[in-house]
C-alpha cells in the first residue's frame, strides 16, 4: 500500500517539507504508527502508517512533497 | 522484538516531561508558549492536553518573575521545567539563575533543595541573528552551582531529560534548534534515532564514545558532536582514524574519558560552536594539560566560533560557524 501526504491536514496547496521520518527504509510498521513528521509554513503535520508490513522509503527526509504525493510504500 | 522507534530531540523531551508528570504529581511546566502551541520548538507537544493548565502553565514575556517563582516552588517541593525560550535572552533574569537557582542550595547550608530544570533552546545555523543564535554552554558553565547538559540526539534527550526532572540540583537543559526536528531551523537527520517506550535515565558527567579511532580526539558536545562525525568519516577518507567524543554534559565534566582518549591518540581538536574565547573550548584544552602535557603530540587545535557577535546574513553566518571541512583543515594543519 502507497504511503501517501494526506491531503486534510492543512487548508491551502502550499507544499510540505518532510522534516524528520521516524522509522528506517525497510523497518517494521503496524498500522497507525507514526511514521513521518511533515511541515508547512512552520507548522508540524503527522504521518500515520496505513497498513502494517516493511516500509520502503521513496522520498527522502527534506524532500519538498505536496497533498497526495506518494513517499513510500508498505508491503 | 520491539518496532523502531524513532523520535526527534524534540518528541524524546515531551516524552520524557509526560512521563515524569504521570509518575510525580509535583512535577510541572512553565514558559512562553509551552502550553497552547505546545512549545515553538515542539518540545512540550500534548502536555496542556494531558495535564491541564494547572501543571502546564503559559507565562507572560516575564522570565525574571516565572523562572524566580520556580526557584521558590521548587524549595518548597516541587518539580518545575521551565522555559527560557532562548537562552539569548538570559540576561533579563540572570539574577533569578545565578544568584537564586544556582546558589539558594549553598546559602541555606544544604537546608534547601533546588529540584529544578531550566531548559532553553541554543544554536544557530538558521540566519536568527546575534540575538537568537548563540549556544552560550560556557557562560552557564563557568559558574558554579548548575549542571549544564546538551544532549545531541533523541535518546540521551529523553533520558537525560528524566535525570534532570529527578535531580535535587538546578539543571540547565540547553537543547540545540538544529536538532530539534523542526524542518524551519534546518534539522541535523542524525539527532532522529531509535528511542525506548519506557522510562530510562542517563546520567550526568559520562561523556560517551561514539566513534572509536587511534590518530585523533574530536571533542564537541551538541550541534559539534554531528559535525565531528562527519569530519570523522572524511579523515577516514585520507586515511585517518578519528575519536569522536560526545561530551554531553559540561557540568559535571567527564575529564576522565576526554584524557584517555587523547593519551590514546595524542592529538586533540576541539569544536564547540560556543565563542572561541574564555569558555568550553579552552577548559577541555587545559583538561590535559593540567593532567599530563606529554600525552600530547602535537599542540592541540581549536574550531570554535569567532569571537564575533553572530551575523543574519546566511554567507556570513555560514563562513564563522564550525562545520566538518574546517575540522578536516585543522587535523590537516596539525602534523
Amino acid at each position: 500500500m502507497e504511503v501517501t501526504i494526506p491531503t486534510n491536514l492543512w487548508e491551502e496547496d502550499s507544499d510540505a517539507v518532510i522534516t524528520s521520518w521516524l522509522v528506517s527504509d525497510g523497518a517494521s510498521v503496524n498500522e497507525g504508527d507514526l511514521i513521518a513528521e511533515i511541515m508547512v509554513e512552520k507548522v508540524q503535520h503527522e504521518v500515520h502508517a496505513p497498513s502494517s508490513g516493511t516500509i520502503t522509503i521513496t522520498q527522502p527526509a527534506e524532500a519538498v512533497v505536496s497533498k497526495g504525493s506518494v513517499i513510500g510504500s508498505i508491503a | 522484538m520491539e518496532n523502531e522507534r524513532k523520535l526527534t530531540i524534540a518528541r524524546a523531551m515531551a516524552e520524557a516531561t509526560a512521563q515524569e508528570m504521570r509518575r510525580d504529581e509535583s512535577v510541572f511546566v512553565m514558559g512562553e508558549d509551552i502550553g497552547q502551541l505546545g512549545g515553538v520548538y515542539g518540545n512540550t507537544r500534548g502536555l496542556l492536553k494531558e495535564f491541564g493548565p494547572e501543571r502546564v502553565r503559559d507565562t507572560p514575556i516575564s522570565e525574571t518573575a516565572f523562572i524566580g517563582a520556580a526557584v521558590g516552588a521548587a524549595q518548597d517541593g516541587m518539580r518545575p521545567v521551565v522555559e527560557l525560550m532562548f537562552v539569548d535572552f538570559y540576561g533579563v533574569c540572570m539574577d533569578a539563575i545565578y544568584n537564586l537557582m544556582a546558589k539558594n542550595i549553598y546559602f541555606s547550608g544544604g537546608n534547601f533543595k533546588v529540584p529544578m530544570v531550566l531548559m532553553t533552546s541554543v544554536g544557530g545555523g538558521y540566519s536568527d541573528a546575534g540575538q537568537h543564535s548563540q549556544t552560550l554552554y560556557g557562560t552557564f558553565a563557568h559558574l558554579p552551582g548548575m549542571k549544564v547538559v546538551c544532549p545531541s540526539n533523541a535518546y540521551d534527550a529523553k533520558g537525560m531529560m528524566i535525570e534532570a526532572i529527578r535531580d535535587d540540583n538546578p539543571v540547565v537543559y540547553m537543547y540545540h534548534k538544529g536538532l530539534q526536528g523542526m524542518g524551519w531551523l534546518g534539522t541535523e537527520q542524525g539527532a532522529t534515532v531509535h528511542t525506548p517506550n519506557e522510562d530510562y535515565t542517563v546520567p550526568f558527567g559520562k561523556a560517551k564514545v561514539l566513534r572509536e579511532g587511534s590518530d585523533v580526539t574530536l571533542v564537541g558536545i551538541g550541534m559539534s558532536v554531528h559535525d565531528n562525525l562527519k569530519a570523522a568519516a572524511k579523515l577516514e577518507q585520507q586515511g585517518v582514524s578519528a575519536e569522536v567524543i560526545d561530551l554531553r554534559s559540561l557540568v559535571p565534566l567527564d575529564r576522565d574519558t576526554i584524557f584517555n582518549s587523547v593519551a590514546k591518540t595524542g592529538r586533540l581538536i576541539v569544536v564547540d560552536e560556543d565563542y572561541k574565547s574564555f569558555g568550553v573550548s579552552g577548559e577541555i584544552i587545559t583538561t590535559i594539560a593540567e593532567r599530563d602535557i606529554s600525552v600530547l603530540k602535537t599542540s592541540p587545535k581549536r574550531v570554535a566560533y569567532p569571537d564575533i557577535p553572530i551575523p543574519f546574513s546566511r554567507p556570513m553566518e555560514r563562513f564563522a560557524l564550525p562545520n566538518p571541512d574546517k575540522i578536516v583543515a585543522a587535523f590537516n594543519e596539525m602534523k
